[in-house]
């Protein structure tokens, strides 16, 4: 690729480690979960940016004013841009009627109206606020339905951070909390067959994500008929197949990533994109498990505020109007082979996986350890693209060409700083 | 916990601490100046130990091996009450704990250095709490206390990931490869090679490792161990720092805060 450019700037970010400071002494960690330095793998904290100070389409400012390309979308809510003027201006009118009220707004019934008229597989729709609520609550309707105990799981899954959802020797969980937990890999029908054997009528559910996407490897869609074998698995043994779709929905199929791999889940779950960052999440259901539903006891003091609710139904609108979802597969396309390129330019061999709006990079040439990529995620960092190391990325619908041009320019500017540093490595010719 | 678990890590931990404490300690580094003989610990569904006593050094050995000395215990709980033994209700003082042994004219050296060299460990890694904090202010004790208590963290690790029920599941998660330890500013470091979901700890520097976790310094690497701070928050401010498959470090964290159920 031919690429001319002026040397970017290298990004101070002294006044978020400042505040990180403040924070630690009044917040566990300082920043806690996936946007802390720690879970969100900053390495080395020196590079990155802690704290925003405001956000508009593509980009976030830092507290230091720096500018960033963000692919990481607050980890998937941002779908259409930040502070998206449709989105606002649906939020702001609702709010000045009311949002948190004794009695839930119509905008209930027409949220709900416009998941069931957009999701194939969805008869019925129900709200919550984080991803977890909605995977949680899935699991409560499959064993509500069946009157059976045990879920099965792929390994690598992450569905929330409810302790179910945990794993064995992670803090705070006991063995108790994940005693109906059953594992099979990815891609393994065999194991789920043998799961099916080995503890009859006592599976209520499989839950899993559309395809593979754990962070630290590589990532891979289903192979042909894989969904179609668990699919018919579920259906002989009466299982409710669950699709987690927190992180990818709406961001491979506007109807649903079962209906993009060819199936119709029983269950699926909804949060991240669906209101461009406002919070709500959703379960969507087939009508045989609308009334085991309703039994089911299950909310909590936001979740039927009216703010997200109009938020949403803007949302999805737009987002079926400007056909977001497959333009911003083709942009993931588009930047991600430009980043190969420059990677190959450079000597490095960027593997670049998953779906093309959720993609994964890593390279090949520091396999097992990964550190030349953590380098070039760095140093584009310090020039104002936002790439993790450990995680898929995310495209926005306010993602534009230059914004491309220019992420391709920092990426070959970091790729030729990585090389100086190891001059040494296995780079290809 | 278990107490098979527990005693692996007794033989092979924190006996083997004996070994840094003899280089390390001029106290007991004075008790052993003369003596000359193996001691060999074996323990059933655990294994066997050898502490070596030769020529004003220590040396740790797993498995059998050359001893005038030989130790036997009836059952792993047996021999963790010769390490921790447990309290008299009656008496209020640690009972006597009497293993089988071969050789009756060298069990002097049980009775006698050995108890010694014991009590200096406990000094080092389990100080009265009322001195601790006065011990800790003189340099030399802190440098020690640091780094026998990181060479137990870390041992340990390896142990309660190869045997403990929650240990095996993280370790189940774990892929293979090396993990190297350091600290800063000094010389101390230790790597974990990971193979098959099996974990061994090691001493020293390595090449070229999977994962890297560099603590900034000892007195970070004492704080840490001894709880008075996160590696979540080290790593914001810095003085924790991680490089490679972090993921491979993700579960090792998850590992040494067992540790603390067996070594609290």
């Amino acid at each position: 690729m031919q690429l001319s450019y002026e040397p970017k700037k290298i990004y101070d970010v002294t006044k978020s480690q400042e505040a990180f400071k403040r924070a630690l002494k009044v917040v566990p960690a300082g920043i806690y979960g996936h946007l802390g330095p720690s879970e969100g793998c900053m390495i080395p904290v020196s590079s990155y940016p802690l704290f925003m100070s405001k956000a508009k389409g593509a980009y976030f400012w830092d507290v230091d004013g720096n500018k960033f390309i963000d692919y990481m979308c607050a980890y998937g809510p941002n779908f259409l841009g930040y502070n998206d003027p449709d989105v606002d201006a649906a939020a702001f009118e609702q709010l000045k009627k009311g949002n948190c009220v004794t009695l839930a707004s119509e905008l209930l019934i027409e949220f709900a109206e416009e998941m069931v008229n957009t999701i194939n597989m969805a008869d019925w729709a129900f709200f919550a606020k984080n991803g977890g609520d909605a995977t949680s609550f899935a699991v409560m309707i499959a064993r509500a339905y069946t009157n059976r105990k045990k879920v099965v799981l792929v390994s690598g899954y992450y569905h929330g951070v409810a302790p179910w959802m945990q794993k064995l020797g992670y803090a705070g969980i006991t063995e108790e909390d994940i005693a109906n937990n059953l594992y099979i890999d990815w891609n393994a029908p065999d194991q789920f067959e043998k799961l099916i054997k080995k503890y009859p009528g006592q599976i209520a559910a499989l839950i899993a994500t559309p395809y593979y996407h754990p962070t630290f490897v590589d990532n891979q869609l289903p192979p042909e008929g894989y969904w179609q074998k668990m699919r018919k698995l579920c259906d002989d043994n009466g299982i409710i197949l669950i699709f987690d779709d927190v992180r990818a929905g709406f961001r491979i199929d506007e109807k649903g990533s079962d209906y993009h791999y060819g199936i119709k889940s029983d269950l699926s779950c909804f949060c991240k994109a669906i209101a461009n960052g406002y919070n709500v999440s959703a379960v969507c259901g087939v009508e045989k498990l609308k009334n085991a539903t309703s039994d089911i006891m299950y909310t909590g003091s936001y979740w039927l505020s009216a703010v997200p609710f109009a938020a949403g139904i803007a949302t999805i609108r737009k987002a079926k109007a400007t056909h977001a979802v497959e333009e911003n597969a083709k942009k993931g396309i588009k930047l991600t082979e430009g980043l190969k390129e420059v990677a190959k330019d450079n000597g490095f061999d960027l593997r670049v996986t998953g779906e093309p709006a959720m993609f994964y990079m890593r390279l090949g040439n520091d396999f097992p350890s990964t550190i030349l990529h953590q380098e070039w995620v760095a140093e584009c960092v310090k020039r104002g693209v936002f790439f993790t190391s450990h995680h898929n990325h995310f495209i926005n619908s306010a993602l534009t060409d230059a914004d491309m041009q220019y992420t391709w320019e920092v990426a070959d500017e970091a790729y030729k700083i990585v090389k100086r540093n190891h001059p040494d490595a296995n780079y290809i010719k | 916990m278990d107490n098979v678990t527990m005693a692996r890590i007794n033989l092979f931990d924190v006996l083997r601490n004996i070994e840094d404490l003899c280089e390390m300690d001029p106290e007991s580094k004075a008790l052993i100046k003369d003596e000359n003989l193996g001691v060999e610990f074996n323990v059933p569904e655990v294994g066997s130990a050898v502490l070596t006593f030769k020529d004003g050094k220590c040396t740790f050995t797993r498995g059998k091996g050359k001893s005038a000395l030989k130790l036997y215990f009836a059952s792993p709980e047996h021999f963790n009450n010769l390490i921790s033994p447990p309290v008299d209700p009656k008496t209020g003082k640690p009972k006597m704990v009497i293993p089988i042994f071969y050789n009756v004219f060298k069990v002097g050296f049980l009775l006698n250095t050995f108890t010694k060299l014991a009590d200096r460990l406990s000094h080092y890694l389990q100080p009265d709490p009322a001195e601790k904090d006065k011990l800790l202010e003189d340099p030399e004790y802190f440098k020690t206390n640091t780094i026998l208590t990181a060479y137990t963290a870390f041992y340990a690790m390896s142990e309660i990931a190869n045997s403990d029920f929650v240990g095996k599941a993280i370790a189940k998660r774990m892929p293979d490869g090396v993990i190297a330890c350091e600290v800063g500013g000094t010389d101390l470091a230790m790597n974990i090679t990971v193979k098959d979901h099996r974990f061994v700890t090691n001493k020293g520097k390595v090449e070229a490792p999977r994962a890297t976790m560099i603590f900034g310094d000892l007195q970070f690497a004492h704080d840490l161990l001894n709880g008075k701070t996160s590696s979540f928050t080290g790593m914001g401010t810095g003085q924790f720092q991680v490089y490679g498959f972090v993921e491979m470090l993700e579960q090792m964290a998850k590992l040494l805060s067992q540790v603390s159920i067996y070594l609290a």
